[in-house]
């Protein structure tokens, strides 16, 4: 258990590795090894055996359907072949049972494996699952955990409601929550950088909630913050950047202050990964 | 073609397959009498070819017209970072650039539109008012859904797209 915790769910195991390895190729080997089995019994005179073939192309459909599944960015071709294998090869026909279909389709296989692995990525990890914590994110939180760990369970739990309901597009309860921060004990001086940091998301909510545009006036960090951002403050005068970008690293810390001083909101914030992996991506 | 206040395509595919059976059917009663003896239902039956997908395209895009002040009221403008899983089911407003525009000659029309803080697919399933086309500056009104119904990436399911900057 010790080990499992150590494990970065970032990245495969070179087992997990391996194994999409010999599954990628085995959807040739079974479609076309089963085409070439075919054949063999073909040439004894056994035609019944070329249903070989069809099973050959069924088992590979269903692999290729597990590989296209586990990437983060499905690819709906490759999910759906397993139903065009059953479709073609299973359910009865009128068509006379022969070696061009499983060819063809084997052909069709090996090319959506092809564009399978170079236009939809690797199979997916634990984080980019959505279902273990990691990443740049895990990275940030673990470099704040210690500024933030005093905040209150009070402070801890609206934060996670803030940044839910602002993943959620309900701009409006966002802006009625109230940011009154609390963090008894040692001061680390983060405080003021969290007060503000509920206060340009309750800002943003509020401009969200009623359509308006960015204001002359709004609250940005202060340089004292900047051990507890996410991204760097920019040094240029873009306006419209530094506005966003303040909203994104308010996010980020509001996220960060919930996981690590609330462990009861943590199933919320995990369901949230994915957009505060976003957040963590700004430019 | 406006029937009414509805602005009513059809799709060049739909042309297309009419004006294929169209010949088809006029070389076969040229040269067959029993053809020519059915023609009394399959004329009808040609153009059905026609009005029913304009009669579909009538029919949703007066839909989409309906909707629209709905969404025009009720979407928040947001960058398209803040588009996420989260957010299925939310209307919203965004604003950027055409980067890639797929399927617009079956009336089912799909772009990429970006914006300073990313790119997020747009799909609609019907005609729109506007001949939109890579580089245009656009407003997108829509739903916030899954790419595949029950799973994949957020997109938006547009409810209006038009140009808001000649390009």
């Amino acid at each position: 258990m010790a080990e499992n915790s150590r494990k970065d769910p970032d990245q495969l195991t070179e087992t997990t590795t391996r194994l999409h390895g010999w599954l990628e190729l085995a959807v040739p080997f079974f479609s076309f090894g089963g085409i070439v089995v075919a054949f063999f019994f073909l040439g004894q005179g056994n035609i019944p055996a070329m249903r070989v073939a069809a099973s050959g192309c069924i088992i590979a459909s269903f692999i290729l359907a597990y590989l296209a599944w586990i990437r983060p960015k499905k690819d709906i071709v490759a999910l759906t072949t397993p139903l065009y294998a059953v479709i073609l090869f299973v359910l009865p026909s009128e068509l006379i049972p022969d070696l061009i279909l499983p060819i063809l389709y084997a052909v069709s296989l090996t090319i959506l494996l092809v564009r399978l692995k170079y236009r939809f990525g690797e199979p997916g990890t634990a984080v980019s699952l959505g279902k273990e914590f990691g990443g740049s994110l895990k990275t940030y939180i673990d470099r704040t955990g210690s500024f933030l760990n005093k905040a209150s369970p009070d402070t801890a739990h609206r934060a996670t409601l803030a940044f839910v309901q602002f993943a959620q597009g309900d701009y409006g309860k966002v802006a009625r929550l109230s940011g009154t921060v609390s963090m008894p004990g040692e001061d680390t001086g983060h405080e003021q950088g969290l007060t503000r940091a509920f206060t340009i998301v309750r800002e943003h909510a509020e401009l969200l909630d009623k359509s308006l545009p960015r204001p002359f006036t709004y609250t940005v960090f202060k340089p004292e913050d900047a051990d507890i951002l996410a991204n760097p403050m920019p040094s240029d005068p873009d306006q419209d950047h530094e506005f966003y970008l303040s909203l994104d690293n308010a996010l980020l810390l509001l996220y960060s202050v919930a996981w690590t001083a609330s462990q009861r909101d943590r199933p919320h914030l995990l369901a949230c990964q994915a957009f505060a992996q976003k957040l963590m991506n700004t430019k | 073609m406006k029937i009414g206040k509805v602005d009513v395509k059809v799709s060049i595919v739909a042309v297309a397959v009419f004006v294929f059976f169209t010949i088809f059917l006029l070389y076969a009663s040229l040269y067959s009498p029993e053809v020519r003896s059915q023609l009394i239902w399959m004329i009808p039956a040609l153009f059905m070819l026609l009005v029913i997908p304009m009669a579909l395209n009538y029919m949703s895009r007066s839909q989409y017209d309906n909707l629209e002040p709905i969404y025009e009221a009720e979407a928040k403008p947001v960058r398209i970072k803040m588009i996420n899983e989260s957010m299925v089911g939310k209307p919203v407003r965004i604003e950027g650039v055409v980067e890639r525009v797929y399927f617009q000659f079956l009336n089912r029309p799909q772009y990429l539109i970006a914006d300073r803080s990313g790119e997020i697919s747009v799909k609609m399933f019907t005609s729109t008012k506007e001949d939109i086309k890579v580089n245009d500056v656009v407003e997108v009104l829509g739903q916030v859904i899954r790419r595949y119904v029950v799973t994949g990436d957020p997109v938006i399911n547009c409810i209006s797209i038009r140009k808001i900057e000649k390009s």
